[in-house]
């Protein structure tokens, strides 16, 4: 009686995610496979012309540029993320809860209002080019914004949360025995780092690099904010089918071409984490 | 019991949510005017006003764009009862049937409206789609840096102004710049001239800062950007944060546009917008509501009555008197498609 109930409490769930998320899936599907009038209106001839156009040279380089973009931030966030992550799970335990906040705090903010902050500080008449006039370190403003470094700046901001928590998670639960069991076999404490830590939070590392990765690919307020709007990523390139070029279908299949990249990362995620705990649990065995 | 509990839950879910599919309805009698427009298009005090006059309640939502405004209408359910497109969208929108005519007897106040503005490319007969405010784009820069006063859009590929060159985000804007540069009209359909706009637009790119157009402003009020494209209106809004803003309308001619004010079909309260049309067109009420936009007004009756701000602006009066240089943008049907794809291309070509 009482797991009867139980199923109940699932059904708005499952009511919202149809709603919400299921249908309209449905409806991007069937409208890339659609075609357009030149007012925008959408006719429902299956034809794959959509799909066909993304194979452009044209568009096929906003890919390659949107993944280059977002494989660098992931680097980029790794790289400053992991030895935050590390210290802040090595803090006395009282301590990692303001730490984590203080990583988490910038959500608190829309992130729109944040890249505008950014713009402040960094253009011409900004807070940085202001201060480092003041001290006479440069006799003319620098170019820091809209321009390609710029945007990766933005991106790994936004995106550097997204990498430190699930390493976080990763070192804050690895076994300290076995560095202890190192250290008593006489391993150095960087050789320890290298051989057990880092190999042992691997799976947190792929799950902040997934998040980032992914949520990069579709980034598109940070170019238009930061980027001057000059340089175009595939969530430019969505926006503006849908908001000035009136072709929705195109958009579309965009988004899903997209969405189904996306989905191959994911799906090769969880591939490589199998075989990873695999792996693991063999080695537990053999031990 | 538990159960019953839940499907009852279940039932105020469905209800909630079917209920909010329904579109709102306000159960009291006032009736509600719903308005979608641009931004700051309107002084609160001036609908306040109408709100008490005719009691009833006016909602204001706002777009940022055209396409947004007609993906918005497409997609349905939307009920609005004044809408405020463009001159090129005017002409999309009764294509596809969206906008109601007007009975322009109900609407004396029309006449009010500059000689010239009466009836437009857009909307010939003048009964669908008057003109709220107008403008005219040109070349904005900052006194500090620009010595000589700009006169033609050639001035904007000189290599001296590398990197400080902003022009607005969108596609049939800049695209003019460069077509009127060469003498071509800007709603040229001709692919080789598309083709060569696009070319000079490239070379023009390595002198771009950036593209924007929702904070363009804010860039030449910080003197961020020294040289570029600006609406009038906005010019003379940077020039009154920022005095070494001048703006010039240049020789080889540029664009001019028009927002208006329309009803589209199916408005629930016509009689209502009709009233509500004819109010804002009324000389005093017109008066008071463009010395707090602050936007070219139209209105031939109401200019006398306006503020000394306004009146005296060297920019809104070098836009209103320089009308006879630009060309309006005509929607150009599928011909949009050949400047998306050069569009996406500039963006790309680094």
């Amino acid at each position: 009686m009482k797991q009867k109930s139980g199923k109940y409490l699932v059904f708005p769930t499952i009511i919202w995610l149809s709603f919400f998320f299921i249908i309209p899936l449905l409806i991007v599907i069937a409208v890339s496979f659609a075609s357009r009038t030149p007012y925008g209106q959408v006719i429902f001839n299956f034809q794959l012309g959509n799909y066909a156009r993304f194979l452009e040279p044209l568009y096929l380089r906003i890919f390659i540029d949107t993944i280059f973009v977002a494989v660098v931030t992931t680097v980029l966030t790794f790289v400053m993320g992991y030895p935050l992550a590390y210290t802040i799970a090595k803090l006395p335990k009282k301590w990692q809860q303001p730490g984590l906040i203080l990583v988490m705090a910038p959500f608190w903010i829309n992130f729109l209002i944040r890249s505008y902050a950014w713009v402040i500080i960094l253009r011409t008449q900004g807070v940085l080019n202001t201060i480092l006039l003041k001290l006479g370190l440069i006799q003319q403003p620098l170019a820091l914004l809209y321009n390609d470094a710029a945007v990766l700046l933005g991106m790994v901001y936004a995106l550097l949360p997204f990498m430190v928590l699930p390493i976080y998670v990763a070192i804050e639960q690895l076994d300290t025995r076995l560095l202890e069991a190192a250290s008593d076999l006489g391993a150095k404490p960087f050789t320890a780092f290298r051989k057990i830590t880092l190999p042992l939070t691997m799976p947190g590392v792929a799950a902040g690099s997934i998040l980032v990765f992914i949520s990069s690919l579709g980034m598109f307020v940070v170019p238009d904010v930061m980027g001057g709007a000059k340089s175009a990523l595939v969530g430019n390139l969505i926006q503006n089918q849908f908001l000035s070029a009136r072709d929705w279908p195109f958009g579309s299949a965009l988004s899903i071409i997209l969405a189904i990249l996306s989905l191959v990362l994911i799906i090769l995620y969880y591939k490589v984490l199998q075989a990873k705990e695999g792996g693991a649990s063999d080695a537990q065995k053999l031990a | 019991m538990c159960k019953k509990l839940l499907t009852g839950l279940l039932l105020i879910f469905l209800i909630a949510v079917l209920g909010g599919c329904g579109g709102s309805k306000d159960s009291s009698d006032t009736k509600v005017l719903n308005i979608y427009s641009w931004a700051d298009y309107y002084s609160p005090e001036v609908l306040a006003q109408f709100e008490k006059e005719n009691n009833c309640k006016i909602t204001y939502d706002v777009f940022s764009n055209n396409e947004e405004l007609l993906a918005k209408m497409q997609a349905g359910g939307a009920q609005f009862d004044i809408i405020q497109p463009s001159d090129y969208m005017v002409t999309t929108m009764l294509k596809l049937g969206m906008l109601d005519k007007l009975e322009l007897n109900k609407l004396p106040n029309l006449k009010n409206i500059a000689h010239s503005l009466q009836k437009t490319p857009f909307d010939p007969t003048g009964e669908y789609a008057p003109v709220y405010t107008h403008g005219i784009t040109g070349i904005v820069y900052n006194k500090k840096y620009v010595k000589t006063t700009p006169t033609s859009w050639n001035d904007l590929w000189k290599s001296e102004y590398k990197g400080h060159v902003i022009l607005l985000n969108d596609c049939r804007e800049v695209f003019s710049v460069a077509l009127k540069k060469n003498g071509f009209s800007n709603n040229t359909t001709n692919p080789d001239e598309i083709a060569k706009a696009f070319g000079e637009l490239k070379a023009l790119n390595t002198n771009v800062l950036a593209y924007d157009t929702e904070n363009i402003k804010q860039k030449f009020i910080a003197n961020e950007a020294w040289i570029g494209m600006m609406w009038s209106g906005d010019a003379a809004y940077c020039r009154r944060e920022n005095p070494d803003i001048g703006f010039v309308i240049p020789d080889q001619g540029t664009l001019i546009w028009a927002d208006t004010i329309a009803i589209p079909k199916g408005c629930k309260n016509k009689e209502l917008a009709e009233k509500f049309i004819n109010y804002m067109y009324d000389p005093k009420v017109s008066a008071k509501n463009f010395d707090y936009i602050a936007l070219p007004n139209p209105n031939a009756a109401a200019i006398p009555l306006m503020n000394k701000a306004y009146s005296q602006d060297p920019i809104l009066k070098l836009g209103n008197e320089s009308g006879k240089k630009g060309e309006w943008l005509t929607d150009i049907g599928e011909g949009i498609t050949t400047y998306d794809k050069y569009w996406t291309e500039l963006k790309t070509g680094k």
